[in-house]
């Protein structure tokens, strides 16, 4: 393997490996705006220059590739190449590139919606000059809609590329080219084709500075006043890796997370806008009970009192709905409670995208079908005849709270029920025809593991505080468990109840927290018992 | 080991202590020929000088645009946290591009420390003179975007105290 040297360390490369990568894997700094690990490399913001030793000029550390040398051409006779990224050659380059880049740029930090997380303004205050010796008039042009959601502040762009190559190599629509040459070059949209494919929202979280904008979040706060949480999307069966930013208790945008094994460094629109559907929703907040045709809010001891006097009726059957939008541990404990058959809500079916990447959305807009039926293994296909086949008159119902139409099918089980618990977080329709609600947490609030189609575990964090007096899915419960039978296991966390989950399914054994650390865990050669 | 340190021993004359009251009353005869410093406060205002930091303003253009672009630099710089600024894409055609929809500040918090007024990159938001703004409820004490215009206005000129006292005296 050629033995790279870059500034005093040694380091053996494979070959074919850029510097860049090599000095970025070994903690050595060289700043970059054009290169981005999933796209292709092109060289065009010269912000990563160093010095290669026997090369005439400055070399872009991004397209440099470590060779093997012939041994007679060997550096001090061992260094296949030697790299200097810090001595005074290549911080004067970097400053008069800086220089350059920020010609026409506008230095309008104070209402760029990228300030702080800016590469723009990082490097320059890293690396660049405090003045500018350009003093004639900065290029100024209108801002400009690419597609639906995305705004191009033209004059904040700095033809870095990263947003064409995007729309080129992965989601494969090539909407966006530059525009003219030289100092008229400017990234624009085909006018009979906007940038509006489902991968768009990506093209903003990549431009290295705030030239390309998601309307949905222009002007709508300042990136310190956010708090950044790891958790998992909640829009489909993929599980793509998200960063929820959030303040006090809204949630302001998503960003994907990297996950080589799920998602890779993006994410689809569908899952990026789709948290908007939990904010203006009829929340429930407190426990209800219905009398004589409507709910009245009761206190959780009487909530649970009422459910337990019904379900622990002698000899009673209780069927179950489980759902793909909880956790691996309410569905569990759910099926742990109930003794009648279990099913599940209609599924919502959708288009499955893939696009030339290999970025896939599921048809499945679901989180966890798989996780679902893995700690579900009764499910039923045909709920109703097994219904009336065992006389079931009470159902314990998790709602996911997606407001659908009643169908027959759903008709037909709630006319023979006797007692319908609820537990949800939206008053949908499916909730109108409860007994008892209990109000859980919404997506975002939630806290457990989730198994994508790929059979990965993930773990899915709560960003939100819960509403009112809505309590953890799995603590409601295991409330109905033990006012059910007073020596039923007590939980105090809900690691527990994965602990308990993993010695029931020996799929999810050994399942922590801790072991699923950031990017989750494949279950694949996981026998399920 | 702790040291014993001799304190002063009185003397017979200042045991009598007739001499430090003459000293002291010798005080209050000098000041009672000089110029006086004492205000009739309320009835007289005390006008503070240049640079006081008193009670808040958020400045405007000719043009009656908020000067304010919402950058929140100055809640960022805000040691108590009392700037609290909901932005929002600026009304105005034309313009800088974003303006604040809500800007409220804890006067109750805030220490008057002008460090709002060091950070903001457009001049918008001062410290105006005006330190009696006292009242009976917190909630009074909340002071939004157009209170702190309103107080723009009456400071504009930066003679709060001294245009009160004019007015007095025509009236």
């Amino acid at each position: 393997m050629p033995l790279l040297k870059i500034d005093s360390l040694e380091i053996e490369v494979e070959k074919g490996t850029t510097v860049l990568q090599a000095a970025m894997v070994n903690g050595i700094e060289i700043p970059y705006y054009c290169y981005h690990p999933a796209l292709e490399i092109v060289g065009s913001c010269r912000m990563c220059l160093v010095e290669v030793e026997g090369m005439p000029k400055l070399q872009v550390s991004c397209n440099t590739f470590v060779g093997e040398a012939p041994p007679e051409r060997k550096i001090e006779g061992k260094y296949d190449m030697v790299v200097n990224t810090h001595n005074d050659l290549v911080i004067q380059e970097r400053k008069n590139v800086l220089e350059f880049l920020l010609l026409n740029h506008p230095l309008d930090c104070p209402v760029c919606d990228q300030a702080g997380e800016c590469y723009l303004q990082d490097y320059s205050f890293k690396f660049g000059n405090a003045h500018s010796r350009f003093d004639e008039d900065k290029r100024v042009r209108p801002n400009e809609y690419l597609g639906s959601q995305i705004v191009i502040n033209h004059n904040r762009c700095i033809l870095c590329s990263r947003c064409i190559r995007f729309t080129r190599e992965i989601s494969g629509t090539s909407e966006l080219f530059v525009e003219a040459r030289g100092n008229k070059s400017k990234i624009a949209a085909l006018e009979d084709k906007p940038l509006d494919n489902l991968l768009a929202g990506n093209v903003a979280d990549i431009c290295p500075v705030g030239a390309l904008l998601s309307t949905d979040y222009i002007h709508k706060n300042r990136i310190w006043n956010l708090k950044k949480q790891p958790s998992v999307c909640q829009d489909c069966s993929v599980g793509c890796n998200v960063d929820v930013f959030y303040q006090k208790d809204k949630i302001l945008r998503l960003t994907p997370r990297e996950n080589h094994d799920v998602n890779g460094y993006f994410m689809c629109d569908i899952g990026r806008y789709g948290f908007h559907r939990f904010e203006d929703l009829d929340r429930i907040t407190t426990p209800m009970a219905r009398s004589n045709g409507s709910f009245s809010a009761v206190s959780w001891d009487e909530a649970i009192r009422k459910t337990a006097d019904k379900l622990g009726d002698e000899g009673a059957k209780i069927a179950g709905i489980v759902s793909p939008f909880h956790t691996n541990e309410t569905n569990f404990m759910l099926g742990q409670i109930i003794n009648g058959p279990t099913g599940t809500l209609p599924q919502m079916n959708d288009e499955e995208i893939i696009y030339q990447s290999g970025f896939r959305i599921s048809n499945d807009r679901s989180p966890n079908r798989r996780g679902m039926s893995d700690v579900c293994p009764a499910l039923l296909e045909d709920l109703v005849s097994e219904i009336d086949n065992q006389d079931v008159r009470m159902i314990y119902v998790l709602d996911d709270g997606i407001d659908r139409e009643i169908d027959d099918v759903w008709k037909k089980i709630l006319a023979k029920m006797d007692f319908v618990v609820v537990q949800t977080y939206a008053m949908t329709t499916l909730a109108q025809s409860a007994n008892i609600i209990l109000p859980g947490p919404a997506p975002y609030e939630r806290e457990g593991t989730i198994t994508n189609d790929g059979g990965r575990v993930q773990w899915l964090r709560p960003s939100l505080p819960m509403k009112g007096e809505s309590r953890a899915d799995w603590e409601i419960l295991m409330m109905v468990m033990k006012a059910l039978d007073k020596d039923a296991q007590d939980f105090t966390d809900i690691g527990q109840v994965m602990k308990d989950m993993g010695e029931k399914f020996p799929a999810y054994d050994g399942l922590s927290f801790f072991r699923l650390g950031p990017h989750g865990m494949s279950l694949n050669g996981r026998a399920n018992g | 080991m702790a040291t014993i340190i001799k304190s002063y021993e009185p003397t017979f004359w200042d045991k009598i202590y007739i001499p430090a009251l003459v000293k002291g009353l010798m005080v209050t005869l000098r000041h009672f020929f000089k110029r006086k410093i004492t205000i009739q406060y309320p009835d007289e205002k005390h006008i503070p000088p240049e640079g006081y930091r008193g009670l808040h303003r958020l400045n405007k253009y000719p043009n009656d645009r908020i000067k304010c672009v919402a950058c929140e630099m100055c809640s960022a710089a805000c040691p108590v946290d009392c700037i609290h600024i909901v932005p929002g894409p600026s009304p105005w055609e034309g313009d800088k591009e974003r303006y604040p929809v809500r800007f409220d500040i804890d006067l109750l918090r805030c220490i008057f420390c002008g460090f709002c007024e060091m950070a903001c990159p457009e001049e918008a938001i001062e410290l105006t003179e005006i330190y009696d703004f006292s009242n009976y409820t917190r909630e009074s004490l909340l002071i939004d975007k157009e209170g702190l215009l309103e107080v723009y206005e009456l400071t504009k000129d930066r003679n709060f105290y001294s245009r009160v006292k004019s007015k007095e005296s025509q009236s």
